[in-house]
Protein backbone atom coordinates (compact mmCIF):
# COMPACT_ATOMS: atom_id res chain seq x y z
CA UNK A 1 0.00 0.00 0.00
CA UNK A 2 1.26 3.41 -0.88
CA UNK A 3 0.60 6.15 1.56
CA UNK A 4 0.57 9.72 0.35
CA UNK A 5 -0.72 12.84 1.94
CA UNK A 6 -2.79 14.53 -0.65
CA UNK A 7 -6.14 16.02 0.14
CA UNK A 8 -7.84 19.35 0.42
CA UNK A 9 -6.13 19.78 3.75
CA UNK A 10 -2.60 19.28 2.57
CA UNK A 11 -2.58 20.02 -1.13
CA UNK A 12 -0.91 23.36 -0.62
CA UNK A 13 1.88 21.90 1.47
CA UNK A 14 5.30 22.36 -0.13
CA UNK A 15 6.21 19.37 -2.29
CA UNK A 16 9.60 19.08 -0.59
CA UNK A 17 8.05 18.64 2.82
CA UNK A 18 5.76 15.97 1.49
CA UNK A 19 8.70 14.03 0.13
CA UNK A 20 10.54 14.12 3.41
CA UNK A 21 7.62 12.83 5.39
CA UNK A 22 4.51 11.29 3.92
CA UNK A 23 2.51 12.12 7.00
CA UNK A 24 3.42 15.73 7.37
CA UNK A 25 0.56 18.17 7.61
CA UNK A 26 0.55 21.79 6.74
CA UNK A 27 -0.76 24.61 8.86
CA UNK A 28 -4.28 24.46 7.44
CA UNK A 29 -4.79 20.84 8.45
CA UNK A 30 -3.45 21.63 11.89
CA UNK A 31 -6.26 24.08 12.27
CA UNK A 32 -8.96 21.92 10.70
CA UNK A 33 -8.23 18.84 12.82
CA UNK A 34 -8.03 15.25 11.65
CA UNK A 35 -5.91 15.00 8.52
CA UNK A 36 -6.91 12.75 5.66
CA UNK A 37 -4.45 10.79 3.64
CA UNK A 38 -4.92 8.76 0.48
CA UNK A 39 -3.89 5.15 0.28
CA UNK A 40 -3.54 3.06 -2.85
CA UNK A 41 -4.68 -0.51 -2.48
CA UNK A 42 -2.45 -2.74 -4.62
CA UNK A 43 -4.75 -5.38 -5.97
CA UNK A 44 -7.61 -3.17 -7.04
CA UNK A 45 -5.70 0.08 -7.73
CA UNK A 46 -8.36 1.80 -5.68
CA UNK A 47 -7.48 4.95 -3.87
CA UNK A 48 -9.09 5.23 -0.49
CA UNK A 49 -9.02 8.14 1.87
CA UNK A 50 -8.14 7.44 5.44
CA UNK A 51 -8.81 9.69 8.41
CA UNK A 52 -5.74 9.64 10.58
CA UNK A 53 -6.17 9.63 14.36
CA UNK A 54 -2.48 9.28 15.10
CA UNK A 55 0.43 9.66 12.73
CA UNK A 56 3.54 7.73 13.71
CA UNK A 57 6.47 9.39 12.01
CA UNK A 58 10.04 8.08 12.03
CA UNK A 59 9.62 6.68 15.51
CA UNK A 60 12.71 5.19 17.16
CA UNK A 61 12.78 3.78 20.64
CA UNK A 62 15.81 2.84 22.73
CA UNK A 63 16.20 0.64 25.79
CA UNK A 64 19.57 2.02 26.86
CA UNK A 65 21.82 1.48 23.84
CA UNK A 66 19.50 -1.03 22.25
CA UNK A 67 17.38 0.38 19.45
CA UNK A 68 14.12 -1.54 19.76
CA UNK A 69 12.07 0.37 17.18
CA UNK A 70 13.54 1.54 13.91
CA UNK A 71 12.09 4.43 11.93
CA UNK A 72 8.46 3.40 12.16
CA UNK A 73 6.07 5.42 10.02
CA UNK A 74 2.49 4.21 10.22
CA UNK A 75 -0.85 6.01 9.95
CA UNK A 76 -3.34 4.91 12.60
CA UNK A 77 -6.80 5.23 11.08
CA UNK A 78 -9.50 7.01 13.06
CA UNK A 79 -12.24 4.74 14.47
CA UNK A 80 -10.78 1.67 12.82
CA UNK A 81 -8.99 -1.36 14.22
CA UNK A 82 -5.29 -1.60 13.44
CA UNK A 83 -3.55 -4.85 14.34
CA UNK A 84 0.17 -5.26 14.96
CA UNK A 85 1.54 -8.70 14.16
CA UNK A 86 5.02 -10.18 14.11
CA UNK A 87 7.16 -12.78 15.88
CA UNK A 88 8.07 -12.47 19.56
CA UNK A 89 10.59 -9.73 20.16
CA UNK A 90 9.77 -7.83 16.97
CA UNK A 91 8.82 -4.74 18.95
CA UNK A 92 5.05 -4.72 18.57
CA UNK A 93 4.36 -4.47 22.32
CA UNK A 94 7.17 -1.91 22.66
CA UNK A 95 5.49 0.08 19.90
CA UNK A 96 2.06 -0.20 21.54
CA UNK A 97 3.47 0.98 24.87
CA UNK A 98 4.87 4.13 23.27
CA UNK A 99 1.30 5.35 22.74
CA UNK A 100 0.57 5.72 26.44
CA UNK A 101 4.13 6.30 27.55
CA UNK A 102 4.38 3.07 29.53
CA UNK A 103 8.13 3.08 28.94
CA UNK A 104 8.48 6.18 31.11
CA UNK A 105 8.12 3.86 34.10
CA UNK A 106 11.49 2.30 33.21
CA UNK A 107 14.81 4.12 33.54
CA UNK A 108 17.16 4.69 30.63
CA UNK A 109 14.65 4.63 27.80
CA UNK A 110 14.41 7.15 25.00
CA UNK A 111 11.98 8.10 22.21
CA UNK A 112 12.92 9.71 18.90
CA UNK A 113 10.54 10.86 16.21
CA UNK A 114 6.88 11.54 16.85
CA UNK A 115 3.41 10.12 17.34
CA UNK A 116 1.09 12.98 16.49
CA UNK A 117 -2.36 12.68 18.01
CA UNK A 118 -5.05 14.49 16.07
CA UNK A 119 -7.03 16.72 16.05
CA UNK A 120 -4.83 18.84 18.33
CA UNK A 121 -1.44 17.63 17.05
CA UNK A 122 -0.17 16.52 20.41
CA UNK A 123 3.14 14.64 20.10
CA UNK A 124 2.53 11.72 22.46
CA UNK A 125 6.23 11.00 22.86
CA UNK A 126 7.32 14.62 23.01
CA UNK A 127 9.65 15.35 25.93
CA UNK A 128 7.52 18.21 27.20
CA UNK A 129 4.32 16.19 27.21
CA UNK A 130 3.03 14.89 30.53
CA UNK A 131 2.59 11.09 30.44
CA UNK A 132 -0.36 11.38 32.81
CA UNK A 133 -2.16 13.61 30.33
CA UNK A 134 -1.38 11.08 27.59
CA UNK A 135 -2.76 8.21 29.65
CA UNK A 136 -5.97 10.14 30.30
CA UNK A 137 -6.59 10.15 26.56
CA UNK A 138 -5.28 6.72 25.66
CA UNK A 139 -6.56 3.63 27.45
CA UNK A 140 -4.96 0.24 27.67
CA UNK A 141 -6.11 -3.34 28.19
CA UNK A 142 -3.50 -5.93 29.10
CA UNK A 143 -2.91 -9.59 28.41
CA UNK A 144 -3.99 -10.69 31.88
CA UNK A 145 -7.15 -9.13 33.26
CA UNK A 146 -6.03 -6.90 36.15
CA UNK A 147 -9.09 -5.59 37.99
CA UNK A 148 -8.51 -3.73 41.26
CA UNK A 149 -9.44 -5.69 44.40
CA UNK A 150 -12.57 -3.59 44.74
CA UNK A 151 -16.21 -3.89 43.71
CA UNK A 152 -17.26 -4.08 40.09
CA UNK A 153 -18.74 -0.59 40.36
CA UNK A 154 -15.61 0.92 41.94
CA UNK A 155 -13.38 -0.60 39.25
CA UNK A 156 -15.25 1.26 36.53
CA UNK A 157 -15.79 4.42 38.59
CA UNK A 158 -12.10 4.65 39.48
CA UNK A 159 -10.96 6.69 36.50
CA UNK A 160 -13.98 8.97 36.79
CA UNK A 161 -13.26 9.66 40.46
CA UNK A 162 -9.63 10.44 39.54
CA UNK A 163 -11.01 13.04 37.18
CA UNK A 164 -12.98 14.56 39.99
CA UNK A 165 -16.47 13.26 39.25
CA UNK A 166 -18.25 13.25 42.63
CA UNK A 167 -21.93 13.29 41.71
CA UNK A 168 -23.40 9.84 42.53
CA UNK A 169 -25.99 9.98 39.78
CA UNK A 170 -23.41 10.93 37.14
CA UNK A 171 -21.07 8.19 38.36
CA UNK A 172 -23.89 5.64 38.18
CA UNK A 173 -24.82 6.70 34.66
CA UNK A 174 -21.27 6.66 33.37
CA UNK A 175 -20.53 3.28 34.97
CA UNK A 176 -23.62 1.78 33.34
CA UNK A 177 -22.69 3.29 29.99
CA UNK A 178 -19.17 1.88 30.19
CA UNK A 179 -20.39 -1.56 31.28
CA UNK A 180 -22.93 -1.61 28.45
CA UNK A 181 -20.18 -0.51 26.05
CA UNK A 182 -18.09 -3.45 27.20
CA UNK A 183 -21.05 -5.86 26.79
CA UNK A 184 -20.95 -6.71 30.49
CA UNK A 185 -23.91 -4.79 31.93
CA UNK A 186 -26.51 -7.55 31.65
CA UNK A 187 -24.25 -10.01 33.44
CA UNK A 188 -23.33 -7.79 36.39
CA UNK A 189 -26.14 -5.24 36.82
CA UNK A 190 -27.54 -7.07 39.86
CA UNK A 191 -24.22 -7.42 41.63
CA UNK A 192 -22.32 -4.19 41.08
CA UNK A 193 -21.13 -4.18 44.69
CA UNK A 194 -19.62 -7.71 44.48
CA UNK A 195 -15.87 -8.03 44.28
CA UNK A 196 -14.49 -7.81 40.74
CA UNK A 197 -12.22 -10.73 41.60
CA UNK A 198 -15.26 -13.04 41.72
CA UNK A 199 -15.85 -12.62 37.96
CA UNK A 200 -14.72 -15.15 35.35
CA UNK A 201 -11.58 -14.42 33.31
CA UNK A 202 -13.56 -13.27 30.29
CA UNK A 203 -15.81 -11.08 32.44
CA UNK A 204 -12.76 -9.58 34.20
CA UNK A 205 -11.26 -8.70 30.83
CA UNK A 206 -14.50 -7.02 29.75
CA UNK A 207 -14.53 -5.20 33.10
CA UNK A 208 -11.04 -3.91 32.31
CA UNK A 209 -12.33 -2.75 28.93
CA UNK A 210 -15.26 -1.01 30.69
CA UNK A 211 -12.79 0.61 33.09
CA UNK A 212 -10.80 1.90 30.14
CA UNK A 213 -13.95 3.06 28.30
CA UNK A 214 -15.32 4.98 31.32
CA UNK A 215 -12.85 7.80 30.80
CA UNK A 216 -13.82 8.03 27.09
CA UNK A 217 -10.34 7.47 25.65
CA UNK A 218 -9.55 8.47 22.08
CA UNK A 219 -7.39 5.42 21.44
CA UNK A 220 -7.72 2.06 23.14
CA UNK A 221 -4.63 -0.16 23.20
CA UNK A 222 -4.99 -3.91 23.49
CA UNK A 223 -1.94 -6.00 24.32
CA UNK A 224 -2.88 -9.61 23.49
CA UNK A 225 -6.24 -9.19 25.24
CA UNK A 226 -7.46 -12.75 24.72
CA UNK A 227 -4.37 -14.91 25.13
CA UNK A 228 -5.52 -15.99 28.60
CA UNK A 229 -9.16 -16.63 27.60
CA UNK A 230 -11.14 -19.60 26.29
CA UNK A 231 -12.62 -19.52 22.76
CA UNK A 232 -16.08 -18.30 23.83
CA UNK A 233 -14.71 -15.47 25.98
CA UNK A 234 -12.30 -14.69 23.13
CA UNK A 235 -15.19 -14.47 20.66
CA UNK A 236 -17.02 -12.08 23.00
CA UNK A 237 -13.98 -9.82 23.27
CA UNK A 238 -13.48 -9.90 19.50
CA UNK A 239 -17.12 -9.05 18.94
CA UNK A 240 -16.73 -6.22 21.42
CA UNK A 241 -13.65 -4.88 19.62
CA UNK A 242 -15.60 -4.79 16.34
CA UNK A 243 -18.38 -2.75 17.97
CA UNK A 244 -15.92 -0.45 19.77
CA UNK A 245 -14.67 0.90 16.48
CA UNK A 246 -17.78 3.06 16.30
CA UNK A 247 -16.58 5.12 19.24
CA UNK A 248 -12.82 4.70 19.59
CA UNK A 249 -9.67 4.05 17.59
CA UNK A 250 -8.32 0.60 18.43
CA UNK A 251 -4.74 -0.62 18.27
CA UNK A 252 -4.26 -4.30 19.04
CA UNK A 253 -1.22 -6.54 19.44
CA UNK A 254 -2.00 -10.19 18.89
CA UNK A 255 -0.09 -13.40 18.35
CA UNK A 256 -3.18 -15.02 16.95
CA UNK A 257 -3.08 -14.44 13.21
CA UNK A 258 -6.69 -15.48 12.69
CA UNK A 259 -7.67 -12.98 15.35
CA UNK A 260 -5.84 -10.17 13.57
CA UNK A 261 -7.56 -11.23 10.33
CA UNK A 262 -10.98 -11.30 12.02
CA UNK A 263 -10.91 -8.06 13.96
CA UNK A 264 -8.65 -5.63 12.15
CA UNK A 265 -9.26 -3.21 9.31
CA UNK A 266 -5.56 -2.50 8.86
CA UNK A 267 -2.63 -4.71 9.75
CA UNK A 268 1.02 -3.88 10.28
CA UNK A 269 3.63 -6.62 10.14
CA UNK A 270 6.78 -5.91 12.15
CA UNK A 271 10.08 -7.73 12.27
CA UNK A 272 13.20 -6.91 14.31
CA UNK A 273 11.86 -3.49 15.23
CA UNK A 274 11.04 -2.50 11.68
CA UNK A 275 7.78 -2.14 9.86
CA UNK A 276 7.83 -4.63 7.01
CA UNK A 277 4.36 -4.15 5.59
CA UNK A 278 1.26 -2.13 6.35
CA UNK A 279 -1.96 -2.61 4.41
CA UNK A 280 -5.62 -3.42 4.63
CA UNK A 281 -6.09 -6.63 6.61
CA UNK A 282 -7.84 -8.36 3.71
CA UNK A 283 -4.81 -7.73 1.51
CA UNK A 284 -2.25 -8.80 4.12
CA UNK A 285 -3.99 -12.11 4.78
CA UNK A 286 -4.84 -13.11 1.23
CA UNK A 287 -2.00 -11.71 -0.81
CA UNK A 288 0.71 -9.81 1.06
CA UNK A 289 3.17 -7.80 -1.01
CA UNK A 290 6.30 -8.77 0.90
CA UNK A 291 7.84 -12.23 1.01
CA UNK A 292 8.66 -11.89 4.72
CA UNK A 293 5.01 -11.17 5.56
CA UNK A 294 3.91 -14.16 3.48
CA UNK A 295 6.42 -16.43 5.25
CA UNK A 296 5.30 -15.27 8.66
CA UNK A 297 1.54 -15.53 8.20
CA UNK A 298 1.77 -18.90 6.47
CA UNK A 299 3.93 -20.25 9.29
CA UNK A 300 7.25 -20.60 7.49
CA UNK A 301 9.47 -19.07 10.14
CA UNK A 302 11.65 -21.67 11.81
CA UNK B 1 14.47 -10.39 7.43
CA UNK B 2 14.51 -14.15 7.95
CA UNK B 3 17.97 -15.59 7.44
CA UNK B 4 16.77 -18.86 5.92
CA UNK B 5 16.49 -18.87 2.13
CA UNK B 6 12.80 -18.90 1.23
CA UNK B 7 11.59 -22.17 -0.25
CA UNK B 8 10.46 -21.94 -3.86
CA UNK B 9 7.88 -24.70 -3.49
CA UNK B 10 4.66 -23.38 -1.94
CA UNK B 11 3.97 -26.72 -0.26
CA UNK B 12 7.26 -26.76 1.66
CA UNK B 13 9.05 -24.92 4.42
CA UNK B 14 6.31 -24.63 7.04
CA UNK B 15 7.31 -24.77 10.66
CA UNK B 16 4.57 -27.37 11.08
CA UNK B 17 5.80 -30.23 8.91
CA UNK B 18 2.42 -31.90 9.15
CA UNK B 19 1.01 -29.00 7.15
CA UNK B 20 3.74 -29.39 4.48
CA UNK B 21 2.73 -33.02 4.14
CA UNK B 22 -1.01 -32.28 3.95
CA UNK B 23 -0.55 -29.58 1.31
CA UNK B 24 1.90 -31.65 -0.75
CA UNK B 25 -0.43 -34.66 -0.66
CA UNK B 26 -3.35 -32.54 -1.77
CA UNK B 27 -1.43 -31.24 -4.74
CA UNK B 28 -0.13 -34.72 -5.58
CA UNK B 29 -3.69 -36.02 -5.67
CA UNK B 30 -4.78 -33.35 -8.13
CA UNK B 31 -1.74 -33.98 -10.33
CA UNK B 32 -2.54 -37.72 -10.33
CA UNK B 33 -6.14 -36.93 -11.18
CA UNK B 34 -4.89 -34.69 -13.99
CA UNK B 35 -2.83 -37.57 -15.43
CA UNK B 36 -5.91 -39.77 -15.47
CA UNK B 37 -8.06 -37.07 -17.10
CA UNK B 38 -5.48 -36.52 -19.86
CA UNK B 39 -5.38 -40.25 -20.57
CA UNK B 40 -9.19 -40.39 -20.65
CA UNK B 41 -9.26 -37.74 -23.41
CA UNK B 42 -6.58 -39.31 -25.58
CA UNK B 43 -8.00 -42.82 -25.13
CA UNK B 44 -11.54 -41.66 -25.98
CA UNK B 45 -10.37 -39.94 -29.18
CA UNK B 46 -8.34 -43.01 -30.16
CA UNK B 47 -11.42 -45.19 -29.60
CA UNK B 48 -13.38 -42.82 -31.83
CA UNK B 49 -10.85 -42.74 -34.66
CA UNK B 50 -10.13 -46.49 -34.56
CA UNK B 51 -13.77 -47.48 -33.97
CA UNK B 52 -12.51 -49.51 -31.02
CA UNK B 53 -15.37 -50.44 -28.67
CA UNK B 54 -13.14 -52.02 -26.03
CA UNK B 55 -11.03 -48.83 -25.74
CA UNK B 56 -14.27 -46.85 -25.35
CA UNK B 57 -15.27 -49.25 -22.62
CA UNK B 58 -11.97 -48.62 -20.79
CA UNK B 59 -12.74 -44.89 -20.71
CA UNK B 60 -16.28 -45.46 -19.42
CA UNK B 61 -15.10 -47.86 -16.71
CA UNK B 62 -12.53 -45.32 -15.42
CA UNK B 63 -15.06 -42.48 -15.20
CA UNK B 64 -16.02 -43.42 -11.64
CA UNK B 65 -12.37 -43.07 -10.57
CA UNK B 66 -12.35 -39.46 -11.81
CA UNK B 67 -15.50 -38.76 -9.83
CA UNK B 68 -14.02 -40.34 -6.72
CA UNK B 69 -10.90 -38.16 -7.15
CA UNK B 70 -13.09 -35.08 -7.31
CA UNK B 71 -14.85 -36.01 -4.10
CA UNK B 72 -11.70 -36.93 -2.19
CA UNK B 73 -9.64 -33.89 -3.28
CA UNK B 74 -12.49 -31.58 -2.35
CA UNK B 75 -12.85 -33.31 1.01
CA UNK B 76 -9.11 -33.02 1.69
CA UNK B 77 -9.03 -29.34 0.70
CA UNK B 78 -11.99 -28.64 2.97
CA UNK B 79 -10.33 -30.53 5.83
CA UNK B 80 -7.06 -28.66 5.31
CA UNK B 81 -8.86 -25.32 5.51
CA UNK B 82 -10.78 -26.36 8.63
CA UNK B 83 -7.86 -27.88 10.51
CA UNK B 84 -4.92 -25.71 9.48
CA UNK B 85 -6.56 -22.37 8.63
CA UNK B 86 -4.14 -21.63 5.79
CA UNK B 87 -3.29 -18.03 4.94
CA UNK B 88 -2.12 -16.17 1.83
CA UNK B 89 -0.51 -18.48 -0.79
CA UNK B 90 -1.48 -21.59 1.19
CA UNK B 91 -5.10 -20.48 1.22
CA UNK B 92 -4.91 -19.72 -2.47
CA UNK B 93 -3.49 -23.19 -3.10
CA UNK B 94 -6.31 -24.87 -1.15
CA UNK B 95 -8.94 -22.87 -3.03
CA UNK B 96 -7.28 -23.38 -6.43
CA UNK B 97 -6.89 -27.12 -5.94
CA UNK B 98 -10.58 -27.38 -5.10
CA UNK B 99 -11.43 -25.50 -8.27
CA UNK B 100 -8.98 -27.43 -10.46
CA UNK B 101 -10.50 -30.73 -9.44
CA UNK B 102 -13.89 -29.51 -10.73
CA UNK B 103 -12.29 -28.60 -14.07
CA UNK B 104 -10.66 -32.02 -14.32
CA UNK B 105 -13.93 -33.76 -13.53
CA UNK B 106 -15.54 -31.91 -16.43
CA UNK B 107 -12.66 -32.94 -18.68
CA UNK B 108 -13.52 -36.51 -17.63
CA UNK B 109 -17.16 -35.90 -18.59
CA UNK B 110 -16.17 -34.73 -22.08
CA UNK B 111 -14.01 -37.84 -22.51
CA UNK B 112 -16.92 -39.99 -21.39
CA UNK B 113 -19.25 -38.46 -23.98
CA UNK B 114 -16.71 -39.00 -26.75
CA UNK B 115 -16.23 -42.61 -25.60
CA UNK B 116 -19.99 -43.22 -25.73
CA UNK B 117 -20.08 -41.90 -29.27
CA UNK B 118 -17.18 -44.19 -30.12
CA UNK B 119 -19.21 -47.09 -28.75
CA UNK B 120 -22.17 -46.18 -30.97
CA UNK B 121 -19.91 -45.97 -34.03
CA UNK B 122 -18.57 -49.45 -33.26
CA UNK B 123 -22.12 -50.77 -33.14
CA UNK B 124 -23.16 -49.46 -36.54
CA UNK B 125 -23.61 -45.67 -36.58
CA UNK B 126 -22.20 -44.25 -39.89
CA UNK B 127 -18.52 -43.34 -39.64
CA UNK B 128 -18.48 -40.90 -42.58
CA UNK B 129 -18.48 -37.63 -40.60
CA UNK B 130 -15.78 -38.80 -38.18
CA UNK B 131 -13.59 -39.93 -41.08
CA UNK B 132 -14.16 -36.57 -42.80
CA UNK B 133 -12.74 -34.64 -39.83
CA UNK B 134 -10.36 -37.31 -38.50
CA UNK B 135 -7.36 -35.10 -39.09
CA UNK B 136 -8.95 -32.29 -37.05
CA UNK B 137 -10.03 -34.62 -34.26
CA UNK B 138 -6.51 -36.01 -33.97
CA UNK B 139 -4.93 -32.56 -34.02
CA UNK B 140 -7.41 -31.12 -31.52
CA UNK B 141 -6.87 -34.08 -29.20
CA UNK B 142 -3.10 -33.50 -29.38
CA UNK B 143 -3.56 -29.80 -28.69
CA UNK B 144 -5.95 -30.23 -25.76
CA UNK B 145 -4.01 -33.00 -24.06
CA UNK B 146 -0.85 -30.94 -24.57
CA UNK B 147 -2.49 -27.92 -22.93
CA UNK B 148 -3.81 -30.04 -20.08
CA UNK B 149 -0.41 -31.66 -19.56
CA UNK B 150 1.26 -28.26 -19.32
CA UNK B 151 -1.40 -26.85 -17.01
CA UNK B 152 -1.05 -29.82 -14.66
CA UNK B 153 2.75 -29.65 -14.85
CA UNK B 154 2.57 -25.92 -14.05
CA UNK B 155 0.63 -26.84 -10.92
CA UNK B 156 3.02 -29.66 -10.05
CA UNK B 157 6.12 -27.51 -10.48
CA UNK B 158 4.54 -24.21 -9.37
CA UNK B 159 5.62 -22.65 -12.62
CA UNK B 160 3.62 -19.54 -13.59
CA UNK B 161 5.50 -19.16 -16.90
CA UNK B 162 4.36 -22.59 -17.99
CA UNK B 163 0.79 -21.71 -16.99
CA UNK B 164 0.90 -18.49 -19.01
CA UNK B 165 1.81 -20.50 -22.11
CA UNK B 166 -1.35 -22.60 -21.88
CA UNK B 167 -3.76 -19.71 -22.38
CA UNK B 168 -1.89 -18.63 -25.50
CA UNK B 169 -2.61 -21.92 -27.27
CA UNK B 170 -6.37 -21.73 -26.89
CA UNK B 171 -6.82 -19.64 -30.04
CA UNK B 172 -5.12 -22.30 -32.16
CA UNK B 173 -7.65 -24.80 -30.83
CA UNK B 174 -10.55 -22.49 -31.62
CA UNK B 175 -9.30 -22.09 -35.21
CA UNK B 176 -9.09 -25.87 -35.64
CA UNK B 177 -12.63 -26.22 -34.30
CA UNK B 178 -13.98 -23.63 -36.77
CA UNK B 179 -12.21 -25.32 -39.69
CA UNK B 180 -13.57 -28.74 -38.70
CA UNK B 181 -17.09 -27.33 -38.48
CA UNK B 182 -16.84 -25.93 -42.03
CA UNK B 183 -15.68 -29.32 -43.27
CA UNK B 184 -18.62 -31.06 -41.58
CA UNK B 185 -21.10 -28.51 -42.89
CA UNK B 186 -19.94 -29.15 -46.44
CA UNK B 187 -20.35 -32.89 -45.92
CA UNK B 188 -23.81 -32.50 -44.40
CA UNK B 189 -25.03 -30.47 -47.35
CA UNK B 190 -23.73 -33.07 -49.80
CA UNK B 191 -25.08 -36.12 -48.05
CA UNK B 192 -27.97 -35.99 -45.60
CA UNK B 193 -27.87 -39.67 -44.60
CA UNK B 194 -25.23 -38.84 -41.97
CA UNK B 195 -27.32 -36.28 -40.17
CA UNK B 196 -27.34 -37.88 -36.70
CA UNK B 197 -23.68 -38.91 -36.87
CA UNK B 198 -22.77 -35.39 -37.99
CA UNK B 199 -24.38 -33.89 -34.91
CA UNK B 200 -22.55 -36.40 -32.71
CA UNK B 201 -19.28 -35.48 -34.41
CA UNK B 202 -19.92 -31.78 -33.82
CA UNK B 203 -20.45 -32.61 -30.13
CA UNK B 204 -17.16 -34.54 -30.05
CA UNK B 205 -15.31 -31.59 -31.60
CA UNK B 206 -17.04 -29.19 -29.23
CA UNK B 207 -16.08 -31.47 -26.33
CA UNK B 208 -12.42 -31.20 -27.27
CA UNK B 209 -12.73 -27.45 -27.59
CA UNK B 210 -14.21 -27.41 -24.06
CA UNK B 211 -11.31 -29.49 -22.75
CA UNK B 212 -9.03 -26.71 -24.00
CA UNK B 213 -11.09 -24.20 -22.03
CA UNK B 214 -10.77 -26.34 -18.90
CA UNK B 215 -6.99 -26.50 -19.40
CA UNK B 216 -6.95 -22.73 -19.64
CA UNK B 217 -9.01 -22.41 -16.46
CA UNK B 218 -6.59 -24.70 -14.63
CA UNK B 219 -3.67 -22.58 -15.81
CA UNK B 220 -5.44 -19.47 -14.52
CA UNK B 221 -5.78 -21.08 -11.10
CA UNK B 222 -2.04 -21.84 -11.10
CA UNK B 223 -1.39 -18.16 -11.83
CA UNK B 224 -3.74 -17.25 -8.98
CA UNK B 225 -1.72 -19.42 -6.58
CA UNK B 226 1.53 -17.85 -7.76
CA UNK B 227 0.56 -14.18 -7.78
CA UNK B 228 -2.80 -13.82 -6.06
CA UNK B 229 -4.11 -12.14 -9.17
CA UNK B 230 -7.37 -13.21 -10.72
CA UNK B 231 -6.67 -13.39 -14.46
CA UNK B 232 -9.99 -14.93 -15.45
CA UNK B 233 -11.86 -13.29 -18.30
CA UNK B 234 -8.93 -11.13 -19.31
CA UNK B 235 -7.89 -10.77 -22.89
CA UNK B 236 -4.56 -11.92 -24.19
CA UNK B 237 -2.09 -9.07 -23.93
CA UNK B 238 -3.40 -7.79 -20.61
CA UNK B 239 -0.52 -7.07 -18.27
CA UNK B 240 -1.39 -9.95 -15.95
CA UNK B 241 -1.33 -12.55 -18.72
CA UNK B 242 1.62 -11.26 -20.70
Amino acid sequence: MEVTTESANTSNAPARARQESPLQNDASSRQSGTPRISITVDDTRKVRTLNVKAAVDNLNFYYGQHRALKNLTIPIADKQVTALIGPSGCGKSTFLRCFNRMHDLQPDTRYEGSITLHPDNLNLVGSGVDPIEVRMRIGMVFQKPNPFPKSIFENVAYGLRLRGVRNRATLGEEVEKALRGAALWDEVKDRLQDSALALSGGQMQRLCIARALATTPEILLFDEPTSALDPIATAKIEELISTLRDQVTVLIVTHNMQQAARVSDYTAFMYLGELIEFDEAAKIFTNPSKKATEDYITGRYG
Amino acid sequence: MPSIAPPTDPTEGHTAKVFDVALAELRLHVVTMGGLAIDQVSTAVRALLDGDASLAQVVLSRESRINEFERSVDREAFRLIALHQPMASDLRMAKAVSRITVELERVGDEAKKIARFAGRLASGEPTGPVRAVARYLRHMADLTTGMLREAVRALDESDPDLARGVAGRDSELDAEFAAALRQLLTLAMQDQRFFSATIDTVFALKGLERVGDHAKNIAEQVLFVASGEDVRHQKQGDPAIK
